[in-house]
């Protein structure tokens, strides 16, 4: 007699419904899996669609499935399936385009789209955008060839990488951020001094402290922008990256608990039994404080997901938490790497900088100094993951600390 | 399918010459020549770090092809994959320089090619049947086994030791 075979769902088809559906494969050889996406492309790495402004990579290029780990077979991807509702007494998730589906464990993976500001008036016009997914990146990239100048709201990491794939296109690029400089959530003013001096060289052109009031728009689309200091900025193109927000409103009328986002436990399980919950639509907490977040990352997203999908399949495994800061990546010719706390203005904490003319290395440790619990690198990010191992599992660090604060620490001095 | 074998490293018996480093580096360069190699541009790369510790010890630290790879989930751009033989490799046509792997490598071994804005690691030598690291090592610190024989000859070796202990 054969065992009945396990029918996983999986609502989102980005990097934890991905990472879920195929660590549930490593685990489960016959069950049923079925991701179910509302995008009517095929999985694809979202990290990389700026990628097909900049022209440097072509939509077969950042194809997900059969690439990195997510090569599981038999994996059923339902592209075009937007979820209208689930009925979690019965078991059941009706879709846009398919009929009533049964599961027996079910991932709410549905991510999160752009969170665009209700303040900034005029956000429908054509050639506004907020860019998400494959399909936006592939609408800016044609209207590129018609785009003198791009006014971008937001100085996060999406629109740093997206400013450089537009200049790379020859467009002008005008950054507006509210704060007082880029990649605030990311790092103190002081501490982006080398990415600000990188990003002047590399010609983008940066407005700080005030912000995107009103998009002023004609017969053929954006026309400019006013700021809110009142001055007016040309512009045929204005993208906005402000953040995300959960796809959460196909639940309303779910018992799924939602606070934020999906509440998940620390196994990834919601309050109904057999659904869980990973990704950007899911809250989850932080493996440093414990505190309640919703993390935007792709990282934190892959692991959460890999961890629901070992739950989904009988496995037990705890979610060790997400990494509210947890950002590597290149600006102009100068990497960074920020993680765990960094922002340590007014408070306790003891910090250690580092600084030569093309590097700045900052690292945090608890106000009564035992552990280690952020840092941050630019210019030289050699060996970062030493340093994240150290903040995730809490190492001790009474015998490392002099090396961690020379930045002389290698693997070696674990193995003692 | 036979056993995959792995790089094993014997600390105790380190003693520190580097030839482990100078063969990685010949062997990931152009020509694989020493000769050559040291006037190829860019450098070639190593991909073993011999590090020192207080007092004085010395020890080969290499990508260990993790079980559980974090930087083989964490890659946003799909550039990491596991060979069937267990080998975790970088695609550098897929890499990007996002650095996301350095940033989450426990053990600090993953570099990165500033030259052509990609990052790279201990590839095992696949055109050798024996990694460059482990035939340069004079002192036989760095052993290429797999992981049943290896951890076998370390019991054999003990229970001689004890029985050794026992009988005089």
């Amino acid at each position: 007699m054969t065992a009945k075979q396990t029918r996983y769902v999986i609502i989102g088809a980005s990097a934890a419904g991905m990472a879920a559906a195929n660590a549930i494969r490593e685990l489960d050889s016959s069950g049923i899996i079925t991701v179910l996406s509302m995008e009517k492309e095929m999985p694809y790495f979202r990290p990389m669609i700026p990628f097909l402004i900049s022209g440097k990579k072509s939509e077969s290029d950042i194809a997900l499935v059969g690439n990195g780990p997510y090569k599981g077979k038999d994996i059923n991807i339902c592209t075009g399936a937007r979820v209208t509702f689930v009925d979690t007494k019965n078991k059941i998730v009706s879709a846009s385009n398919s009929k009533n589906i049964s599961y027996d464990k079910l991932l709410i993976a549905s991510g999160s789209s752009s969170f665009i500001p209700p303040e900034i008036e005029g956000t429908n016009s054509q050639g506004v955008f907020a860019l998400r997914t494959l399909s936006d990146a592939k609408k800016i990239a044609d209207l590129t060839a018609k785009t003198r100048q791009v006014v971008m709201a937001g100085g996060g990491m999406l629109n740093l990488k997206t400013a450089f794939a537009l200049l790379e296109r020859g467009l002008e690029v005008i950054l507006v951020v509210y704060s007082g400089q880029v990649l605030s959530q990311l790092m103190e003013a002081d501490d982006a001094k080398l990415i600000r001096k990188a990003l002047n060289i590399a010609g983008l052109k940066i407005i700080t402290g005030c912000g995107v009031k009103k998009i002023i728009s004609g017969n053929n689309g954006v026309k400019g922008v006013m700021l809110s200091n009142g001055k007016q900025i040309e512009a045929e193109m204005v993208l906005i990256g402000k953040g995300v927000s959960p796809n959460i409103d196909f639940l309303d009328k779910s018992s799924i608990r939602i606070d934020r986002g999906v509440v998940a436990d620390e196994y990834t399980a919601t309050n109904i039994p057999d659904v869980y919950a990973a990704g950007d639509v899911a809250e989850s907490f932080d493996l440093l404080s414990g505190k309640k977040i919703i993390s935007g990352l792709w990282t934190n997203a892959a692991e959460m997901g890999r961890c629901a999908g070992r739950n989904m399949a009988g496995r037990h495994t705890r979610y060790l938490g997400s990494a509210g800061i947890l950002n590597a990546t290149q600006v102009a010719d100068v990497p960074f790497v920020s993680m765990g706390i960094v922002h340590t203005k007014g408070t306790d904490y003891e910090t250690h900088v580092t600084e030569t003319q093309t590097t700045y290395k900052k690292l945090v440790f608890s106000s009564d100094s035992k552990y280690l619990v952020g840092a941050l690198f630019v210019g030289d990010i050699k060996r970062a993951g030493l340093y994240r191992f150290i903040i995730r599992e809490k190492k001790n660090i009474d015998n490392i600390k002099s090396q961690l604060i020379n930045h002389k620490l290698h693997y070696g001095h674990f193995l003692q | 399918m036979t056993t995959p074998k792995e790089i094993f490293v014997k600390i105790d018996r380190c003693m520190g010459c580097h030839s482990c480093e100078l063969a990685c580096a010949v062997e990931h360069s152009e020509s694989k020549s020493l000769y050559s190699a040291i006037s190829e541009h860019p450098v070639p790369k190593k991909r073993i770090y011999v590090e020192w510790t207080a007092p004085d010890s010395r020890m080969p630290i290499l990508c260990r092809h993790c079980e559980d790879a974090p930087c083989l989930h964490a890659c946003i751009s799909g550039a990491i994959t596991r060979t069937e033989d267990g080998v975790v490799l970088t695609d550098a046509d897929k890499c990007i320089g996002c650095w996301t792997c350095v940033m989450v490598c426990p053990y600090g071994v993953i570099g990165r090619h500033i030259e052509e804005h990609k990052a790279y690691r201990c590839d095992r030598c696949p055109d050798k049947d024996i990694p460059a690291c482990v035939t340069a090592c004079p002192t036989h610190a760095l052993v290429y086994d797999t992981v049943e024989n290896y951890s076998g000859n370390i019991r054999k070796k003990v229970s001689k030791e004890l029985a050794a202990g026992l009988g005089g």
